[in-house]
């Protein structure tokens, strides 16, 4: 097998040593696959099923899903992207699904396997990262913002400029640590999208993210939560399930999106190219898709479920709670992380390295 | 030493079964990476080996110059420190009675079976600003009645230091016991009966003996040290990057296998050029000396 | 005294590991109650399970395997003069120079290169990550073994030579017990290397693949919930008692020995 035909190493190489023939297979209508053993190799998120979702799955279908942990999109990216060791269903973020469907990465999904789809709410059947849903199905969304300490705040920090532009909580406040999510947050601060690509603008949310540096404790890779738990920090920009997390914990911890505003998320349903059980995969989508299984889920962990029929289950404090429902009006501010194209991540690595190195 | 050409079986038994090894497992790999040094990426998967130095010329950029240099300063009083606590606590369990030997060694080592995460976070919840060494100093002070302002030690390049301490000590303990371990007592108390101080004892006989081990020692921790990025993670502050934390950067979040691989490879030429100066010394040692011979 | 202190501080995290294994509260980072529960989740915890017996397999293995390649390594820099011999000391220290995540993808590529089948039965299906680690391990011997080999006096072999022994006796009796601490010592480092590699190990493994690492990391980054303490320190517990079973018969071995 030549290493560089033409000069390039192609992903079909990659692909060719793992599974290449059950990538074939993923080109066949469903109705026509071979049979699969009664396994299902699902790769998510810890602590983002419900409690016997999977055991339910089961009871009802008889097949053993085995469900493996990742904490990182570009973790869950990086360990795909040479071939899929097994996995049969992934659940990447917006901005990875748009990704993975450009490298090629995703199985189509077959509509008529999965009827619960009807379950959707309308916004959520369209979108850019994924143009008629075509590869992804939505699971659970929610937004980035601002958690802090009620007793140790003048008022609600509901500004960006708390974490980016003051000394006020010297200190005492944490960023995220990747670079896409605070500058995205930077940008819309200074009241651009957050999706800007820029250099000029770049490099002005560079300068100002060093000015501040000094009155940051920590960039915090995910526990942000905790360190406002344990009072090393008073504020924090965190995502919203986090926060929710800790607030169970703690009635002193209070979540807001501030109004200049944030990053939406969305996290999705997909099938890796070369899944060895697609067609389980696809029934386990549909079971999640269910009303009362997707009631079962939001009701665990506390996320917005995109599924109208779950939602209409859900008890009164979790549909009003703005910090997992936002209201129209903060909605309307915040924005979809999109992959903006390898130039631009670059100049944003390149900036965050600038300042992580100041 | 024998040359290997009058003892060919021998050699080649002991040569082949790691060579091959390396062979397959590691020169194979490493030529990946350094083909990948090389290449420039063709959007998200592509990777073109298109010989282009643009990887390096990147490299050399004043910001990951600043970042190698850090590193190698953090990482060398990481050794330092490692060798500083090490020294004595291996003299300490080689001077024990035979029996307890193997128990001494098992309580350092265990606790490095406990995982590198929970130990981090475990660190944490000790040194934290409401942590556990806060909690005493500030029981402490209360007894006495003095003011206690709580002490900020994580979160910068201190904490950093001391988590991979923490996690790089068994690395120098266990070689420096190894090589303890049969000292031959006698020397030192010829030594002293001779009339040698305490303190030349130690510089004029044990360290030049104990030479080999201490150098393995300090090659374990302070190249591990150097490629380690869990610990500047969870524990720094924010500035507080090592060059694995960039090179981890590249890899996952910014996609630029490239990249990433370029700045390895620097790491890979830093080790064998340092290596290359060390047997150009030990070379220039060895002619000089036997100019002097009459 | 340096040596107390040091286990001191060697165990405060440890102790406060285990202390908060029995806190009742989710986050684990205040303290809320005592509770056995979390204990009771992690032994359920069949994921868990499986990441155990799968690295303790793996570490396992890859002490055996390092300790041979180790000891060959160390034998041969000692013992021969060979062309390129220092290059061959620096590609040696190779692979504990270059950061764990650069080797871990070059492997993920390289094994998909090849082709290597992912679904074989156990324990094959682990190979991949036992290659890894015993790639990353035996190093760490070489250098040790190095070390005290340097220390060996050359007129204990001579004399066995004038004696009549021949080199095997040679090995078995002069060189082999004077190397023993060393070899202990590397076993040692070669396991909890082992124990304890994420990086690496993330990229080698699949579905049916898990360590302890890579479960833990995965739970630990989005709740440090007790069952993880309570995990570790049931992990901990039991690595202490095959580490006293082996300690037990190692001594015994000993006295037989002396004995005879």
């Amino acid at each position: 097998m030549e290493l560089f035909p033409g000069g390039h190493l192609s992903r079909r190489q990659f692909l060719a040593g793992t599974g290449a023939a059950a990538a074939g297979l993923s080109l066949i209508p469903s109705s026509t696959w071979s049979y699969e053993a009664a396994k299902l190799n699902f790769y998510n998120w810890d602590t983002y099923i419900g409690e016997t979702t999977l055991k339910d799955f089961t009871e009802v279908s008889g097949i053993n899903v085995k469900m493996d942990l990742f904490s990182e999109n570009d973790e869950l990216f990086a360990k795909l992207k040479a071939g899929n060791p097994g996995y049969d269903l992934i659940v990447p973020s917006s901005d990875y699904v748009e990704r993975m469907i450009l490298a090629d990465m995703l199985m189509p999904l077959d509509n008529s396997a999965i009827p619960n789809r009807s379950n959707i709410q309308d916004s959520f059947l369209d979108v850019s990262f994924d143009p008629g849903r075509k590869f992804s199905l939505p699971y659970m969304w929610g937004t980035m913002g601002v958690g802090y300490r009620k007793s140790k705040m003048d008022s609600i920090p509901d500004s960006w400029k708390w974490l980016f532009d003051s000394d006020r909580h010297k200190g005492k406040c944490a960023l995220l640590s990747e670079a896409s999510d605070v500058l995205g947050a930077v940008f819309k601060y200074m009241g651009y999208s957050v999706n800007t690509k820029d250099p000029k603008i770049i490099k002005d949310a560079e300068k100002l993210l060093i000015n501040q540096k000094p009155n940051i404790k920590v960039f915090a890779p995910d526990n942000g939560q905790d360190l406002l738990l344990s009072g090393e920090v008073d504020i924090t920009m965190e995502w919203n399930g986090d926060i929710l997390q800790a607030m169970e914990e703690d009635p002193d911890i209070s979540y807001v999106v501030p109004k200049e505003g944030s990053i939406v998320w969305e996290d999705a349903l997909a099938i890796p190219r070369g899944a060895p059980h697609p067609r389980n995969a696809h029934r386990f989508i549909n079971f999640l898709l269910e009303a009362e299984a997707g009631a079962k889920i939001a009701e665990f962990i506390q996320y917005a479920t995109p599924n109208m029929a779950a939602k209409q289950l859900m008890p009164a404090n979790y549909i009003n709670n703005p910090a997992i429902y936002p209201s129209e009006q903060t909605l309307s501010s915040c924005e979809s992380a999109v992959y903006l194209g390898a130039d631009v991540v670059r100049l944003y690595e390149e900036a965050w390295s600038r300042v992580l190195a100041a | 030493m024998k040359s290997a050409r009058n003892h060919k079986l021998a050699f080649w038994l002991t040569f082949c079964p790691p060579t091959l090894w390396m062979l397959i497992f590691l020169l194979v790999p490493i030529l990946i990476i350094g083909i990948f040094s090389f290449s420039a990426k063709q959007g998200l998967v592509d990777i073109s080996a298109s010989w282009v130095l643009d990887n390096y010329i990147r490299a050399f950029d004043p910001v990951y110059l600043s970042v190698f240099f850090k590193s190698i300063g953090i990482a060398a009083l990481t050794t330092l420190i490692c060798f500083l606590i090490g020294f004595p606590v291996a003299i300490g369990i080689a001077s024990a009675p035979k029996s307890w030997k193997p128990v001494l060694l098992m309580i350092v080592v265990l606790p490095f079976w406990v995982n590198l995460l929970i130990r981090t976070y475990a660190l944490i919840a000790v040194f934290r600003t409401r942590g556990f060494f806060n909690f005493s100093l500030e029981w402490v002070a209360n007894l006495f009645g003095i003011p206690f302002e709580p002490l900020t030690l994580l979160y910068n390049d201190a904490a950093v230091i001391l988590g991979l301490v923490y996690i790089h000590l068994p690395f120098m303990i266990l070689p420096l016991y190894a090589g303890f371990e049969g000292f031959n007592k006698s020397l030192l108390e010829a030594a002293s009966d001779l009339g040698a101080q305490q303190f030349k004892i130690i510089t004029a006989i044990v360290l030049p003996i104990m030479a080999p081990s201490i150098i393995s020692g300090c090659i374990l921790v302070f190249i591990p040290a150097l490629g380690s990025f869990l610990t500047p993670e969870l524990l720094g502050g924010p500035s507080s990057q090592m060059i694995a934390n960039v090179i981890e950067r590249q890899f996952l979040a910014a996609n630029d296998w490239p990249f990433g691989s370029a700045l390895s490879m620097m790491l890979i030429y830093l080790t064998f050029g340092a290596l290359a100066l060390r047997y150009f010394w030990l070379r220039r040692r060895y002619f000089s000396s036997t100019e002097n011979k009459p | 005294m340096i040596l107390c202190c040091t286990i001191v501080f060697l165990y405060a995290p440890i102790i406060v590991l285990v202390i908060f294994s029995f806190n009742d509260s989710r986050r684990n980072v205040t303290w809320h109650g005592f509770t056995f529960k979390y204990y009771e989740k992690a032994i359920h915890n069949n994921n868990l399970i499986e990441a155990f017996l799968n690295s303790l397999s793996i570490a396992f293995f890859n002490t055996v395997f390092s300790l041979i390649l180790g000891t060959l390594t160390a034998l041969l820099l000692w013992r021969f003069r060979f062309s390129y011999k220092s290059v061959y000391e620096g590609i040696i220290l190779v692979p504990i120079i270059i950061p764990e995540i650069c080797i871990g993808i070059a492997l993920l590529v390289f094994f998909n290169l090849c082709g290597w089948p992912n679904d074989l039965p156990w324990p094959l299906n682990l190979s991949k990550i036992t290659c890894a680690h015993i790639l990353f391990s035996f190093p760490f011997v070489a250098v040790i073994i190095r070390a005290r080999l340097a220390k060996f006096n050359l007129d204990q072999e001579e004399a066995a030579l004038d004696l009549g022994a021949n080199h095997k006796q040679i090995f078995k009796n002069v060189l082999f017990p004077h190397l023993k601490p060393a070899l202990i010592v590397s076993s040692l480092l070669a396991f909890t290397l082992s124990l304890d590699d994420f990086v690496i190990t993330f990229f080698m493994s699949g579905p049916e693949t898990t360590t302890v690492p890579i479960k833990i990391y995965s739970m630990v980054r989005f709740s440090v919930t007790p069952e993880v303490n309570a995990a570790s320190t049931i992990l901990l517990l039991i690595t202490i008692v095959l580490a006293a079973i082996a300690i037990w018969i190692q001594r015994g071995w000993a006295k037989e020995v002396e004995k005879s």
